[in-house]
């Protein structure tokens, strides 16, 4: 049991997450790690000791802590199965299996770390130089490389199997950052009676001002006090508010238009609309550029301030500072405060800030302070355990060095403005030279930017653009408005504010130390040094945007959080552009890396039953999945249910048909328009088989239209394809002043086909409707009570015999079923899936649109000629079908009839002297010929009766003879019985 | 794509609620020549820019609108019934 070194923690503090009286343990690597409660599993393994954290993407150096604040690379570990989790913003929860990624043995000795000593071989972009010639060199190191890459891996047994979760929220204003700026724009327009979410990533709202222990005098109201305590007030203000919704651990990935924000915390991916969007990212502390910057033991002077503020760490013995602010004096004065050395403190500005405090402070403890000086490198293999740093003269670093032992190196290389965003949503970015950074300019409309973000470095200012942000955010929505006298108030206070501080601030762009930078690290990432960015300028690639995509710099999870500065300034330097004129790269989702399984969400898979579903699972049919219907596939023997239609009756349900009510008076003139065939003239209680196309004559679907009356009409249409057809319908409809509607009724009915020579003997005890042939003929409906139901009945045959089309009410679904199963006993009736369906049918050669035919087939190439007719004066496809009978066409649809005894595949190609030249669309084995059969497009000249083709199945080929008739009933004596 | 659509009869909603139904067209005669019909059945103008567009509101009302939308922003700048926006 590793314990919580308790040497290594600080006394407690008002600022701490922790709870120092609970106790939590977890497994890291196997051994068991004490925590306290509101510890991460990276302050815990920090304070138990732990200082290699990972290994680095491409050199397997050990890294360590470096932002403590989710926002790099190096603290990636897996957590109960899932790799790449950001350790140093996880909370501990007990029995936590966490272990190291991207090293084997283990973090501390990784066989791999032997790359640190081959990079010569690896300079920028090598990937593309090498593995030509020979091109053997490249199939043998594909696959090394493959194991190779990448940090974390998927443990395939142990990976969280939860399915994430999707949720859709609104809110007038999302606030994106919970900082004095974010909580100050939230309360505002709060106030305004908006309602607001604030969406923050960190473990509490409060953003840097957290851990700022300096004092802030007498902000809007409030007593001097520590900036943790302002943080602190804002905090509880923004929870007693009851139209403040905070979301924290939450991150925002993607920030995309008409302000739909996306959100991912912990296994949950919210897709949020906001009418308004305050953007208050704040700023990110910047690395700063020296030999061996990347190893454990070198972090951001605010991850210092993290270990020690939030989680009470004590982050080592002896520190030295690098800085180019005032920052960095107001750190070293607290680590000097938690009981930590100081070597040095390395200014890089020229002068001793004498009107500081803490540089007072630090001076009468006896610190050596060194201005215009900046930390050269850093010494140690795997760990820090000593610095050098060296004179600054005329901007540039001299050899004009000391040594220090040290076992820290904290690095304040000022703070960049979090842009990317605002660059999302549209904004544009400039340069502003008097802060040093590069801030957000012409944001677009209903988005706002308030606080560091915009280049501030003072919190009254970050306050009050927020309050001013919220303000604004909250103008034009409905109800809700400022005064425009107060916005121009705050916006005077603003600038007037703006102008007193910049004076104030001093900062330098930190120097880069000498050297040819093969071990300067830019991006922690992909394991970029500055003599890879120079080496690419030097290669050609001058523009940012194409170095990025050469190098892979600011590619990483960080996405250049940690090294766009820098990265810009060294191409700058080499190129002698100015940064301005370089721009920036262009900034993309996902901010901060997401998993697959978030974004896919509960994998959330709709599937239609229709109302008889449990009649047939208790029945013990096989259901098979026909997105978006489940439907029954067989009953256990298709074979019988096939013989049963032929020889005695069979049920199968096919609510799952489209079916459609078309009424008004011009419903004819609908039907005749988007048909190939004639329905003005259709008789009321008659049915036609129609096919509908689109324009350039190619079937979209085929059905039945039964005339109800005059004004009515009765549409069917293929299962697939319903939606599709009654959009074509209302399309055709759309601006024309018709006087027709289309009402899809698909749910409201089930429907029963009874087929077979005994189907009429089955519903002659059920109805007392006259269904004789000379009463009912083929192809006639009837309104009839069938077993006490109001039912229509189609006779129709898709499966070739005798038989109803039942519509009813969707609600008698399983009586109806039930009771034609028991009227049927006595006459061999069998329920028939979807397989004995697909068999009857073919052995009539009735066509299923999207099986038989593609998006090109049209009526004419199909077998359908007797469903066109060209004496109608117009109808879509008209001209695209008589176009198609000019030119002829290339292929037709043929059956088949199978000479070698084999049954070939739905697909199999038709081939001609080794070239295929058809496809077989459906097969299957006949009862009624006992031959494999089927239909197939067949190049035009081979689709004669008697034509011999050839078949190729599973690789070989098999002889087969186009036959057109049906196999089955060619003259449909059946049908009309 | 995660621009609203304000559909005239259910109001603003969210683009995926809807199904593209392509650019407005004018349909040839039906006696035109077959190369008129094939340009006007395969070939788009595709504009950068304004365009007014078929949108059916498949998840709501399942009502056809027409759209006058900028391709290029993807600011939608007014929606209609057909009866309205055709010529």
């Amino acid at each position: 049991m590793v314990n919580t070194n308790t040497q290594s923690r600080l006394p407690l503090r008002p600022t701490h997450l922790i709870d120092q009286d609970k106790q939590v343990s977890f497994y890291f690597n196997g051994q068991q790690v004490s925590a306290y409660a509101g510890d991460t599993i990276g302050s815990a393994l920090y304070a138990s000791g732990v200082r290699i954290f990972s290994r680095s993407f491409k050199y397997h150096r050990s890294r360590g802590l470096l932002c403590g604040a989710g926002r790099c690379p190096n603290c990636l570990m897996t957590v109960d199965g899932a790799p790449n989790v950001r350790s140093c913003t996880t909370r501990v929860e007990a029995g936590m299996k966490v272990t190291g990624q991207n090293a084997w043995p283990s973090l501390e000795h990784d066989a791999l770390s032997v790359l640190d000593k081959m990079t010569p071989l690896m300079p920028v972009g090598f990937y593309y130089k090498t593995f030509h010639k020979p091109k053997l060199f490249w199939e043998v190191a594909s696959p090394i490389i493959k194991r190779v890459a990448g940090i974390g891996a998927v443990d395939l047994e142990n990976y969280p199997k939860e399915h994430s979760h999707h949720e859709n929220l609104h809110t007038d204003v999302a606030v994106i950052g919970g900082g004095p700026a974010g909580m100050s724009a939230a309360l505002a327009a709060a106030e305004a009676g908006a309602r607001v979410t604030i969406i923050d990533d960190q473990l509490n709202l409060g953003g840097h001002l957290r851990f700022d222990g300096r004092t802030h005098r007498g902000m809007h109201g409030m007593a001097d006090m520590a900036g943790y305590e302002v943080a602190a007030a804002l905090r509880g203000r923004v929870e007693s508010v009851r139209n403040i919704q905070v979301l924290s651990d939450a991150i925002v990935f993607g920030l995309y238009e008409g302000n739909f924000v996306a959100i991912n915390q912990r296994g949950k991916v919210m897709h949020m609309r906001a009418k308004r969007v305050v953007v208050a990212t704040g700023a990110q502390e910047s690395p700063l550029t020296f030999d061996r910057n990347d190893i454990s033991g070198v972090m951001l002077s605010t991850a210092a301030q993290r270990l020690m503020h939030l989680y009470g760490v004590r982050p080592g013995a002896s520190a030295i500072i690098g800085t180019a602010s005032d920052h960095g004096y107001h750190v070293a004065r607290e680590l000097l405060d938690a009981g930590v050395r100081i070597a040095a403190v390395a200014d890089a500005r020229p002068s001793f800030p004498s009107g500081l405090d803490a540089a007072q402070a630090l001076q009468s403890a006896g610190v050596l302070v060194l201005p215009s000086h900046a930390v050269a490198r850093a010494e140690g293999s795997r760990r820090v355990v000593g610095g050098v740093v060296a004179r600054i003269e005329g901007g540039a670093v001299t050899r004009e060095e000391r040594q220090l032992d040290c076992d820290l190196i904290l690095m304040s290389g000022g703070f960049q403005p979090v842009t990317s965003l605002l660059q999302q949503a549209g904004a544009n970015l400039k340069y502003d030279a008097a802060a040093g950074a590069t801030v957000p300019a012409d944001l677009p409309q209903g988005v706002y930017a308030a606080g560091k973000v915009t280049g501030t470095r003072d919190a009254h200012v970050s306050i009050m653009q927020g309050r001013l942000s919220g303000l604004e955010a909250v103008g034009g929505l409905a109800g809700k408005a400022a005064s425009a006298q107060e916005i121009a108030a705050i916006r005077d206070a603003v600038s007037h504010l703006q102008n007193g501080t910049r004076e104030k601030i001093t900062t330098v762009e930190p120097p880069i130390a000498p050297g040819n930078g093969s071990k300067q690290f830019v991006c922690f990432c992909e394991d970029i040094t500055a003599k890879d960015v120079a080496q690419g300028v030097d290669e050609g690639f001058e523009d940012v945007q194409i170095l990025k995509r050469y190098s892979t710099v600011t590619m990483g999870p960080c996405q250049g959080k940690m090294c766009h500065r820098q990265y810009v300034t060294i191409v700058s330097n080499r190129t002698g552009a100015s940064i301005d004129s370089l721009g920036s790269t262009t900034a993309r989702p996902p901010f901060l890396p997401v998993t697959l399984g978030d974004l896919a969400g509960p994998a959330h898979m709709p599937r239609k039953r229709t109302a008889i579903h449990r009649v047939h699972e208790a029945m013990g049919a096989k259901i098979v999945d026909v997105s978006p219907w489940l439907r029954p596939h067989n009953y256990g023997d298709p074979k019988a249910e096939t013989m049963a239609v032929r020889k005695a009756v069979g049920i199968i349900d096919v609510s799952t048909l489209g079916k459609l009510d078309v009424a008004g008076k011009d419903a004819a003139k609908l039907l005749d328009k988007v048909y190939t065939h004639r329905f003005s003239d259709l008789r009321p209680g008659r049915i036609r088989y129609g096919i509908i196309t689109g324009d350039n004559g190619a079937i979209m679907d085929d059905g039945t239209v039964t005339r109800l009356s005059e004004d009515r009409y009765f549409v069917t249409t293929s299962t697939a394809n319903i939606d599709v057809v009654e959009e074509w319908f209302k399309w055709w409809m759309a601006g024309t002043g018709m006087c027709c509607h289309v009402t899809n009724i698909t749910s409201g009915y089930a429907a029963i086909n009874v087929a077979g020579p005994k189907a009429r003997d089955v519903l002659k005890k059920l109805t007392s409707v006259d269904l004789s042939s000379k009463a009912a003929p083929y192809m006639s409906a009837t309104e009839a009570v069938v077993a006490g139901v109001q039912t229509r009945l189609l006779r129709i045959g898709f499966v070739g015999e005798t038989g109803w089309e039942l519509h009813f009410p969707a609600e008698y679904g399983e009586y109806m079923w039930t009771t034609l199963m028991d009227a049927g006993k006595e006459f061999g009736i069998s329920p028939f899936g979807l397989e004995a369906q697909r068999v009857l049918r073919l052995e009539k050669k009735h066509i299923i649109p999207g099986q038989d035919t593609d998006i090109l087939s049209n009526p004419l190439s199909a077998n359908a000629e007797w469903a066109v007719k060209f004496d109608k004066p117009d109808f879509i496809g008209r001209g695209g079908l008589l176009a198609s009978q000019k030119w002829g066409m290339k292929t037709k649809l043929v059956g088949f009839v199978m000479v070698d005894p084999i049954v070939p595949h739905d697909g199999s190609p038709i081939v001609l002297a080794g070239t295929p030249v058809g496809r077989v669309t459906s097969a299957r084995m006949s009862p009624t010929i006992g031959k494999g059969f089927g239909l197939a497009w067949v190049p035009t000249r081979l689709a004669t009766d008697g034509t011999v083709i050839q078949i190729s199945v599973d690789g070989r080929l098999f002889t087969a003879e186009v036959q057109n008739a049906p196999v089955y009933d060619p003259e449909g004596v059946r049908l009309r019985e | 794509m995660a621009f609203l659509l304000t559909c005239p009869n259910c109001g603003e909603r969210d683009v995926h609620e809807f199904r593209f139904g392509g650019e407005l067209n004018k349909r040839p005669a039906p006696d035109a020549a077959p190369e008129t019909w094939a340009t006007y059945f395969y070939t788009r103008r595709n504009v950068a820019g304004e365009q007014k567009e078929w949108w059916y509101h498949s998840f709501g009302c399942r009502k056809w609108l027409i759209a006058l939308r900028n391709t290029v922003t993807n600011q939608v700048i007014k929606t209609s019934w057909p009866e309205e926006a055709l010529p």
